[in-house]
């Protein structure tokens, strides 16, 4: 079930219409929690008051006013005589009074866990299948640090919201809630004497807290400045310790250092004010509690067992509903937490817009077409700009320019990471925009420029995409890409795992590992984008001529800068400021003037040179 | 790279003697740590006195008091809750003090270590471990130092204080309320215990969750390439049903922790409840006894609960424990030998301020000759893990003037050469001679401060242009930065920066390419004044008109000094004195440009291929 925290303007909501949205999915769990906490609280409440009514009638004998219902108990147990005989009775109620009070206060809790967790669970799982299926061109716009903290911080945040102070604040209203009817039944003004000052304690710690919340922030950020102090050292220390600068670098750390300490020792003594004039404001509840009730109890208007009650329960209240205010400071924080999170669920997906997805059966012969292709990542400057080009199955295209030139975007419009702004692309005659896009993007094998690997074992990163491979066909397209020995090599072989927890591959590694595994899904269509960059000149010829096997088979378009990689192709297009400025072949390109012909030359500079060089 | 073992396992027992040794840190702060102890035993008082109040003011009730009579108790009472709340003040302060500042102490001890160890130590080490060992570690410890203190000293101070309370009251009756007490502790220990695990894991699922966002995030296009989308996904959504069932594991825990504790309080309170009851109508104690009894076996469960967790804190923090203690006790395996030290020591008091000016500039303050004539390898040999020879005897001598350009493959021991004439790692056997005396017996410090060192992919700290020249040499002038600068061409670019010289570098600062941050780097090198030269060149492409500045600057820099270049670009190895072909630990090849392209081995082939390469990028740039 996907979660709509906004409304149909767009706008985030707010208050507790958002937090009702939320919970949809889990407001059972959460109406079930609220139940149990009613029952936990009031079986909990009757433990003192047995105590209360055992001092009353059994032990004193003198309850000042007879409450008829619990006379009406007792005298159905048998009367206080009776208890008073066999005082274990009273006991074992209390026990099991508490032991219900537990058990309800456990079925509280764990819902309260389930929902809160559950509810993450999901706002986790859908922000990460919204990302997934997000647009690039939104997607390109954020950075990835601040999406992640999105995703995990706000997520927290919120979860501390529901699974924490949701609770606290109901468990502070339920407590409440039930305290003052058995406390009003039992004598108004001592009620009002023992509940008097927590509306003022609550009040306290709200404003108190939010005017020193500022502090909090303060001691956040000298942490931070302190921690980037540590890891900018760290990560130079090879510098620090060639000029050998240990001992300024010493003197830089003390600052920051020094200011996280006493901005955490000035929070600290904001915040010992504050409990301390908290505990003296509960404690004088208390005490007044105390006095107020043993002064009517030597006046005759309650009995002992009164005292003992209002006491047990104001203690049993107190200390709970004095976090509320503390708890309420922190709401605003969950509202931005939220808003954020929404932020990245209101981005529009890629299909948005699509209207007409085709899957044929067949994968595709390989027949490509760019018909005028105008493409701008900024709305004021094109990319690439009237782009022709035509490929035919089984064909080899090559594409050669600076950086830059709009090469990469070519690719990444083949494969509708965006959508030319004018102009089409057709495949097999049919426009791309009406292709279902799983369907497009299985007839590719791709290598981008600086490939991805994931950190799992090299065995599933080759097959990632096609998980059903079988050992034989991932050697052999290893070895189509020269890795497979590289391979054998590792400890580990094809199990090695790459990434943060394994090994670190050299950029010529990744590259041929993230050939093999486009190769392994033996496509229609082969994309290179620079994809031997990193190799070295033998290995690369190597691999060009495990490619040219393919050649007829599989259409293929490789974006490069070396000759030796160029020179195969059946088609070369040179690429300038977005526009093709050449086309050719091989042949008819050397003879030009140009970008490829300066390539051309370099093999006979490099003769002349070394006939100078070797001679003198 | 090997990392360091998951060492988050909570500990079986808890070492005393690591403890004692890491409780040092808070004895540096007496000031505070006497105030906390007795505001905790005063306190713990206290909070024992309260029962004793309401039990006198049920005993003025049941024995037919006057209102008067409440007076000295309500006085009584809020004294005592005066007093309690001056001690609750007094000891957060303290607590809080200590804690802060003992984290301050480790902190800075541990960040002083950290600048004073070898290179090996950082190979071993991922940054961003130690950079939780500084903050999280240090934190981490501290807190359970001063808070832990402080629970356990107030927890115990408590519980014995009620227990003895309660003893003199009534004894037999405080022994039946007291057997509650062990079942307590131990089942509030085994539930801190099982909470504490399930937090470690709903942590290192968390880990696992943030890392899954960060690669679907960087790989969101090659995911899409590859029709995994789906897939991703379930995988993701075990992750995220993994943490889910840790977090209701914990919940779990804590939710069937808190009724069984409070249950046993109220077995606790029914037992008084029971026997005090019989006691109260036989007449041998009061109805306030009775109270008061019952509210301390309610009373128990917050010490108890309070000590539970800290000890549980300590098992877990003990690895954190060890490991902050480690680093503050590894010596650094590079430095001055005693007779090194001795020497320095000697020559400085033999230096008179007045006459020292002078002579300083031709000995070095270890009593040697200043000038570097000559470096030579004599047999070196050296291994990191002293498994794979990295360098194998190698031999080699310098002399003043020359530059010497290391090439080869990529882990051939290149870079090994360098780091060991900057002494950032000593042979395993054989030894560097400077002039003819092995390294070990001069100043490292001296050492170090002849080497201008120009690093591959510089690093450049946050802070301007010129604050980061002049970490070179810190007492640099203006003028003598930009000379510097100008010297090996920096200038010029700089000043085109927006705010030329001031211009900030770094997170929110200028993007400077890597040619640009050679040679910020370059100048910084420079204004050391170095006697020895070390350039680890870039190998990506930088563009045409910077990789001139650089040559340029290099010719001009390097002339009179003792050069070391790991060399990529064909210009700076055509120019140097002598060219080593370094292949897996040997010298392979060796010999100036043209003796080198003669012999058609090695080295014709990289140059043949580097050719190529920066042809090829000629070409484009042109474009």
């Amino acid at each position: 079930m996907t979660l709509k925290l906004h409304d149909d303007s767009g706008k985030t909501l707010s208050g507790p219409k958002l937090v009702w949205t939320l919970i949809a999915g889990f407001r059972g769990m959460y109406l079930w929690a609220a139940l149990a906490l009613f029952a936990a609280t009031a079986f909990q409440f009757v433990v003192p008051l047995i105590g209360s009514a055992t001092i009353d009638y059994s032990l004193v004998q003198d309850p000042v006013h007879e409450e008829p219902l619990l006379r009406r108990v007792i005298d159905l147990i048998g009367g206080p005589e009776l208890v008073t005989q066999n005082l274990w009775l009273p006991a074992i109620a209390m026990l099991a009074f508490a032991a219900l009070g537990g058990l309800f206060n456990y079925y509280q809790k764990l819902a309260a866990a389930k929902a809160s967790d559950g509810i993450c669970k999901r706002l986790k799982d859908q922000l990460y299948d919204h990302i997934q299926r997000m647009s690039n061109r939104h997607l390109d716009q954020t950075q990835t640090g601040d999406l992640v903290q999105r995703c995990t911080s706000d997520v927290e945040t919120t979860r501390i919201f529901l699974a924490a102070h949701i609770v606290e604040i109901g468990r502070g209203l339920v407590l409440i809630a039930t305290v003052l009817p058995i406390m009003l039944s039992m004598h108004v003004g001592l009620t009002i004497a023992s509940m008097a000052l927590i509306p003022v304690i609550i009040l306290y710690s709200y404003l108190y807290i939010k005017k020193v919340k500022h502090l909090f922030t303060e001691v956040d950020e000298a942490e931070g400045r302190l921690t980037s102090v540590v890891q900018e050292n760290l990560t130079g220390i090879r510098v620090v310790r060639a000029f050998g600068r240990h001992d300024f670098e010493i003197e830089k750390f003390e600052k920051p250092n020094t200011e996280y300490r006493d901005s955490s020792i000035k929070l600290i003594k904001i915040m010992s004010w504050f409990w301390s004039v908290a505990d003296i404001a509960s404690l004088t509840q208390i005490g007044i509690a105390l006095i107020a009730s043993a002064y009517l109890a030597l006046q005759g208007s309650v009995s002992i067992g009164t005292i003992f009650a209002f006491l047990a329960l104001l203690n049993m209240v107190l200390w709970p509903v004095r976090m509320i205010g503390r708890i309420l400071t922190d709401f605003g924080k969950t509202a931005v937490a939220l808003q954020r999170i929404n932020e990245i669920l209101t981005q529009p997906f890629e299909t948005e817009g699509d209207r007409i997805t085709l899957a044929p059966n067949q994968p595709t012969t390989g027949r490509i077409a760019f018909q005028d292709v105008t493409f701008a990542h900024h709305p004021t400057d094109p990319t690439v700009e009237g782009i022709n080009l035509q490929i035919e199955p089984g064909e080899t295209l090559a594409i050669l320019g600076p950086s830059g030139s709009g090469k990469t975007t070519l690719m990444h419009l083949l494969l509708r990471f965006y959508d030319c702004d004018s102009g089409s692309i057709q495949i097999d005659g049919m426009n791309i925009k009406e292709l279902d896009r799983a369907y497009l993007r299985a007839q590719f094998g791709v290598v981008l420029q600086e490939p991805f690997l994931y950190s799992r074992s090299i065995r599933n990163n080759i097959r990632f995409g096609v998980s059903d491979a079988q050992q034989a066909d991932i050697e052999e397209a290893a070895n189509m890409a020269c890795i497979h020995d590289t391979i054998q090599n590792f400890s580990d072989g094809y199990d090695t795992e790459i990434g943060e927890k394994g090994i670190t591959l050299s950029g010529g590694q990744r590259q041929r590992v993230a050939i093999s595994r486009a190769l392994l899904r033996k496509p229609p269509v082969l994309l290179l984008d620079d994809a031997l960059s990193a190799v070295d000149n033998e290995t690369e010829s190597s691999i060009i001529s495990a490619l040219q096997q393919r050649h007829g088979k599989q259409t293929t378009i490789v974006i490069a800068h070396r000759l030796s990689t160029l020179a195969h192709a059946d088609k070369i297009v040179v690429l300038e400021n977005g526009r093709i400025t050449k086309s050719g072949t091989h042949q008819s390109l050397k003879d030009e003037d140009g970008l490829y012909r300066r390539l051309w030359t370099i093999q006979t500079q490099l003769e002349a040179t070394l006939a100078v060089e070797t001679k003198s | 790279m090997t990392h360091p073992p998951d060492t988050e396992a909570l500990a079986t027992k808890i070492d005393f003697d690591l403890w004692r040794r890491i409780f040092r840190f808070a004895l540096n702060h007496k000031r505070l740590l006497l105030p906390l102890m007795a505001s905790a035993l005063v306190l713990s008082l206290i909070d024992a006195a309260f029962p004793i109040v309401t039990m006198k003011a049920i005993d003025v009730v049941q024995n037919g008091g006057v209102p008067k009579d409440l007076i000295p108790i309500a006085g009584a009472y809020f004294g005592l809750a005066l007093t309690l709340a001056a001690l609750v003040y007094v000891f957060i302060r303290c607590a809080g003090g200590i804690s802060h500042h003992i984290a301050f102490d480790i902190k800075r001890d541990c960040f002083k270590r950290l600048q004073e160890l070898e290179f090996s130590f950082y190979d071993k080490q991922p940054t961003g471990w130690l950079i939780s060992r500084l903050t999280a570690d240090c934190d981490r410890l501290s807190r359970i130092l001063a808070w832990g203190f402080l629970d356990i000293l107030w927890g115990s101070f408590f519980v014995a204080a009620m227990s003895i309370t309660m003893l003199i009251l009534h004894w037999k009756l405080a022994l039946i309320v007291l057997a509650t007490l062990l079942p307590l502790l131990a089942i509030s220990i085994y539930f801190q215990k099982k909470m504490l695990i399930t937090s470690r894991q709903i942590r290192k699922h968390n880990a696992r969750i943030t890392a899954s966002y960060n690669e679907g995030i960087a790989g969101v296009k090659t995911t899409k390439t590859l029709g995994r989308e789906t897939e991703n996904l379930s995988e993701f959504e075990g992750m995220s049903t993994d943490m889910y069932s840790a977090s209701v594991r914990r919940a779990f825990f804590s939710a069937i922790y808190l009724p069984i504790v409070m249950l046993i309080g109220s077995l606790g309170s029914g037992l008084a409840l029971w026997y005090g009851g019989l006691n109260v109508l036989s007449g041998s104690i009061s109805l306030g006894i009775l109270v008061a009894f019952i509210s301390y076996a309610g009373n128990f469960f917050q010490p108890i609960n309070q000590i539970a967790q800290i000890l549980a804190e300590i098992q877990g923090a003990q690895a954190a424990g060890e490991r902050v203690m480690g680093l503050l006790a590894t010596e650094p395996k590079i430095k001055d030998s005693p007779e090194v030290l001795q020497k320095i020591a000697t020559r400085s008091a033999e230096l008179q301020p007045a006459e020292g000016a002078q002579n300083q500039t031709t000995i070095a303050p270890d009593g040697h000759p200043h000038q570097i004539d000559e470096i030579q390898f004599a047999d070196v040999s050296f291994s990191y893990n002293d498994k794979e020879q990295i360098l194998k005897r190698f031999n080699l001598t310098v002399k003043r003037g020359q530059t010497i350009a290391l090439v080869g493959p990529s882990g051939g021991g290149k870079s090994t050469i360098v780091s060991l004439v900057s002494r950032f790692y000593e042979p395993t056997s054989g030894e560097i001679r400077i002039n003819g005396l092995d390294y070990r017996q001069r100043s490292l410090a001296w050492l170090q401060s002849q080497l201008g060192n120009v690093l591959q992919t510089p690093h450049l700290f946050n802070g301007s242009v010129i604050e980061n020249i002049r970490y070179g040499r810190l007492g640099a002038t203006d003028q003598e930065i930009r000379e510097a600068a100008t010297l090996v061409n920096a200038h010029d670019f700089i000043m085109k920066l927006e705010n030329g010289y001031g211009t900030p570098i770094g997170e929110g600062g200028a993007r400077l390419s890597t040619g640009e941050r050679q040679l910020i780097s370059f100048a910084r090198a420079l204004l050391a004044d170095p006697q020895i030269f070390i350039m680890d060149e870039a190998t990506s492409s930088i563009d045409t008109e910077t990789e001139k500045l650089i040559q340029d600057g290099m010719q001009r820099v390097f002339d009179g000094r003792i050069s070391f270049v790991i060399a990529h670009r064909l210009s700076t190895i055509r120019s140097a004195d002598q060219i080593l072909v370094i292949q897996k630990g040997e010298i392979e090849e060796q010999g100036t440009h043209q003796e080198l392209l003669a012999q058609r081995g090695h080295y014709y082939e990289l140059y043949v291929n580097q050719f190529r390469r920066e042809g090829e990028e000629q070409a484009l740039e042109a474009g």
